[in-house]
C-alpha cells in the first residue's frame, strides 16, 4: 500500500504513538515514521500484520510491549474510536492505577514539603519503636544537608567501583600491551627500548535502589529519594524503582538536573505514595518487569523499614530470587538507628536470611559507618541479626 | 540493491525450508528489518531460538554470516581490526640493513597487508551484504556499545593510519540480548524490535516433530505438553527450546517411546541444570502432571485443548 492511500491512517498513527509517550513508552517521530514506512509495505488490511508492523516498530523493549499490547485492543479495534483518545500527552489513557489521584495528591504535598518550616511533616501512626528514631534525619541544617551530599557521593564511588576485564595503560604490570609496543618499538628505529603494559580498568557496578514510600516512611523517604538522586548522580549506571503497595521505575524522573526538578517529575509519575506497604509484592513486581538487571555484578539497595502489610511468603521467595541473581543485597533500615530496636517485624524476619548488609540509614553516622562496611565483600561481611 | 526474501509469507516458507519454525511475528520482524534496512533486536529468555534467526537469514538470502560474539571486555581491536605484530616485526628484522626511512617502514607495516580483520570490518567490507549476528549484546561494556550505536549508524570505520573505511555494502543485522543488563535506549532505538517468548505447545510439537527425526508423534505430543507445564513451575533456570531437543535425543537413544517417571528421573540433566529445580519436578508434581498428560492423550482429548485445564489442576 502506498503512502497516499494510507491517508488518514497516518493521523491515527501519529495519535497512537502519542498515546504510547503518555504511557512512558520511548516512542518519538523517528519511531512513528518507521512504523508509517513499514505500514507501507505490509497488507493493511491483515489485522495481523498491521499489528506486528506497529509493535515492531514503535517499541523497543519487552516492558513496553505489554503497554503496548493493553494499550493496542483499546485504539484500533473492533472500530478505532480515535476521537475519544486523549488529544495531548498530559492526559492518561486507560492504564491509569486507581487511586492514583490519591497518591498523586500526597505525593505533590511532599514534594512541596521543602519549601515548608521544618518540622510541620505528618507524623506516621505505626509504633512507638519510630517516634524514637524519628530526631535523625527529619531535621536538619543546611550544611548538615551539604554534608550528606558528600557522604552520599563518597558512598556511591565505593559501591561503584570493581576490577573489570576491559584494559588500561599502566607503568607496571604482567600484561603486555603488544599494540603499543610495537609503537615505541618503531619510534626507536627497530630496537625494543621498553615494553607497554595494560592492566585491568575499574569497572562500574551495577545498582539497582528500591525505595519505600509508604506511609511508614515518611519521614524518611525525602532523605531517602535525595540519597537515591545523589547515587544516580555519581554513578551513572544505577536503576531507581520506589514502592509501597506497587512499584514503580523513577530512573527517568531521578535524571533531571536539579532534585527539585526530580521531586517534581517525580510527583507526577508515582502512583500510591504514601500509602499501605506491601513489599513482597513489589519485589515481584520488580523481579517480573525487571529481573534482567540483576547479574553477579549488581548491588541490589532495598530502602526500608520492613513494615509489611502483605503475604509474608511473597516476600520469601522474591528476596530468595533477588538474592540469588545479584552480587550483594544490602538492606538500609532506618529503624535500625534506634536504641533497643530489634528487627522483628514478620516482614523483616522473613527478609533478613537473604541480606548481605542489613546497616541503619537514620542519620549522618550510619552513612559513615555503612560506607565502611561496603568495602567489604560479600563473604567476610558479618551480618548483624 | 540488496536481496530481499519476499514477503511475509515467503519468508516463514524460506525459514520453514531452513528447518526454523517461525511465527508471523517473527517473520514479520525479519520481513521489516530487510525491507528498512534497519538492525533487528531479538530479545527472550535464553534458548528460544535467537541467535538461530540470524543462521537461517543468511542461509534463505544465501549469503554469509559474519558473528561477533560479546562478552565483557571486548574492545574496538578485538571486534574491528587489529595490526597482525608478529608479521610487522618480520618485516622490521628484514628490512633492517635497508636505506629507507622510518617514516617509510611505518607505512608499509601500517597498510592493509598488516591488517587482521575481526567481524565488524568484515562486515563492512564484504564483497556482498553478509548478515551480521552481534552476539549477546548485553555482555559487552557500555562503551563498547556506544561504539558499535557508531557502526552502525555511519557504515564506516576509521583506522588511523589508513584512513576511512565505508560499506561496500550495509550488512543485514542481528543483535541478540539475553538482558543481563539493560541496553541503552539509544542502541534500542536504531533497531526493529522482536521478543520471543517460550512456544506454544502446537509450535514446539512442530519444532520437536521436524527437528528429532524419528520421533513419534505420541512421544512428541507428550515432551511438548511436559514442557509446556514444567515452564509455569517457579523454577531457578526455566528449560528453553535448546533444552527440549536435547531432551528429545536423550529420551530416543535411550529407546523410551512415551514419558514415565523412571525415564524424565533419567534424562533430568538435559533440562534442569539445578539442584533445587531437580528436586522440585521430582516431588509429587511429576506424577500428577504424567497421568494428567496420559489420561488426556488415552482419551484422545487433544492435549492441545487439554493444556490449561491441566494447568489448574496441577496448581490446585
Amino acid at each position: 500500500m502506498r503512502r497516499a492511500e494510507l491517508g488518514d491512517l497516518t493521523a491515527h498513527v501519529v495519535a497512537f504513538g502519542r498515546a504510547l509517550r503518555a504511557q512512558g513508552v520511548l516512542c518519538g517521530p523517528g519511531e512513528v515514521a518507521d512504523a508509517l514506512r513499514a505500514l507501507e509495505r505490509v497488507d493493511v488490511l491483515d489485522p495481523e500484520q498491521f499489528r506486528l508492523a506497529l509493535r515492531t516498530t514503535l517499541v523497543h523493549s519487552h516492558h513496553d510491549l505489554r503497554i503496548f499490547d493493553a494499550l493496542y485492543p483499546l485504539y484500533w479495534s473492533p472500530s478505532p474510536p480515535v476521537e475519544s483518545l486523549p488529544e495531548n500527552g498530559e492526559e492518561r489513557g486507560a492504564l491509569e492505577e486507581p487511586g492514583r489521584e490519591q497518591g498523586q495528591l500526597s505525593m505533590e504535598r511532599w514534594a512541596e514539603a521543602g519549601e515548608e518550616t521544618e518540622g510541620e511533616q505528618e507524623v506516621p501512626g505505626y509504633s512507638a519503636l519510630e517516634v524514637l528514631s524519628r530526631k535523625d534525619f527529619s531535621n536538619f541544617t543546611d550544611r548538615e544537608l551539604e554534608e550528606i551530599g558528600k557522604l552520599v557521593v563518597a558512598i556511591a564511588r565505593r559501591i561503584a567501583t570493581r576490577m573489570s576485564r576491559r584494559m588500561q595503560r599502566a607503568r607496571h604490570s604482567h600484561r603486555l600491551d603488544l599494540r603499543r609496543t610495537m609503537r615505541l618499538h618503531l619510534r626507536w628505529g627497530g630496537e625494543l627500548p621498553e615494553l607497554a603494559f595494560k592492566r585491568p580498568r575499574i569497572r562500574k557496578t551495577r545498582l539497582v535502589l528500591l525505595c519505600d514510600v509508604s506511609g511508614s516512611m515518611d519521614i524518611y523517604s525525602r532523605l531517602l529519594i535525595q540519597f537515591v538522586y545523589a547515587l544516580q548522580e555519581a554513578v551513572g549506571n544505577v536503576e531507581s524503582f520506589v514502592f509501597s503497595t506497587s512499584l514503580t521505575r523513577v530512573t527517568p524522573a531521578l535524571r533531571s538536573r536539579t532534585l527539585r526538578e526530580a521531586l517534581d517529575r517525580l510527583s507526577r509519575t508515582v502512583p500510591n505514595w504514601s500509602g499501605g506497604t506491601r513489599i513482597g509484592a513489589s519485589l515481584m513486581q520488580f523481579l517480573e518487569g525487571w529481573r534482567h538487571l540483576l547479574d553477579p555484578h549488581t548491588v541490589v539497595v532495598i530502602l526500608s523499614d520492613g513494615w509489611d502489610t502483605g503475604d509474608v511468603e511473597v516476600l520469601h521467595r522474591a528476596m530468595r530470587e533477588i538474592r540469588a541473581r545479584s552480587g550483594r543485597v544490602i538492606w538500609l533500615n532506618p529503624l535500625l538507628g534506634s536504641p533497643g530496636y530489634q528487627p522483628l517485624t514478620r516482614g523483616m524476619q522473613t527478609a533478613l536470611p537473604f541480606v548481605d548488609v542489613f546497616a541503619a540509614a537514620h542519620n549522618l553516622d550510619s552513612l559513615r559507618a555503612l560506607e565502611r562496611t561496603l568495602v567489604a565483600r560479600r563473604r567476610r561481611i558479618a551480618r548483624r541479626e | 540493491m540488496r536481496p530481499t526474501l519476499g514477503n511475509i509469507e515467503q519468508i516463514l516458507q524460506a525459514l520453514e525450508q531452513e528447518g526454523y519454525i517461525a511465527d508471523r511475528e517473527i517473520a514479520t520482524a525479519i520481513y521489516l528489518s530487510i525491507e528498512l534496512h534497519k538492525p533487528l533486536l531479538v530479545e527472550g529468555a535464553a534458548g528460544v531460538g535467537k541467535t538461530e534467526i540470524a543462521k537461517v537469514m543468511s542461509q534463505a538470502l544465501g549469503t554469509d554470516l559474519i558473528r561477533l560474539q560479546c562478552y565483557e571486555g571486548l574492545d574496538v581491536s578485538t571486534a574491528l581490526y587489529e595490526w597482525n605484530y608478529p608479521k610487522q616485526m618480520l618485516r622490521i628484522r628484514l628490512e633492517e640493513g635497508s636505506e629507507r626511512t622510518v617514516e617509510e617502514k611505518e607505512q608499509t607495516i601500517f597498510s592493509e597487508a598488516f591488517l587482521l580483520r575481526r567481524p565488524l570490518l568484515q562486515a563492512i567490507t564484504h564483497h556482498r551484504a553478509p548478515v551480521l549476528l552481534v552476539d549477546e549484546i548485553d555482555r559487552a561494556d557500555v562503551e563498547f556499545e556506544s561504539f558499535l550505536l557508531e557502526v552502525l549508524s555511519d557504515w564506516q570505520v576509521t583506522i588511523p593510519e589508513i584512513g576511512t573505511i565505508r560499506a561496500k555494502h550495509i550488512p543485514y543485522v542481528v543483535l541478540t540480548s539475553n538482558r543481563t543488563r539493560e541496553l541503552s535506549d539509544a542502541l534500542r532505538r536504531r533497531c526493529l524490535y522482536l521478543w520471543i517468548d517460550y512456544p506454544s505447545f502446537e509450535k514446539e510439537l512442530r519444532i520437536v516433530l521436524r527437528k528429532v527425526p524419528g520421533i513419534s508423534q505420541r512421544l512428541a505430543e507428550q515432551i511438548a505438553a511436559f514442557m509446556h507445564l514444567v515452564r509455569r513451575l517457579d523454577l531457578q533456570k526455566v528449560p528453553g527450546v535448546a533444552e527440549t531437543l536435547d531432551w528429545s535425543l536423550a529420551l530416543l537413544r535411550l529407546h523410551r517411546d512415551h514419558l514415565d517417571r523412571e525415564s524424565v528421573e533419567e534424562t533430568m540433566g538435559c533440562l534442569f541444570k539445578h539442584h533445587e529445580d531437580q528436586r522440585l519436578v521430582r516431588g509429587p508434581w511429576l506424577d500428577a502432571a504424567l497421568a494428567a498428560i496420559h489420561e488426556a492423550q488415552r482419551d484422545g482429548e487433544g492435549l492441545a485443548r487439554a493444556l490449561s485445564r491441566i494447568e489448574r489442576t496441577l496448581k490446585a
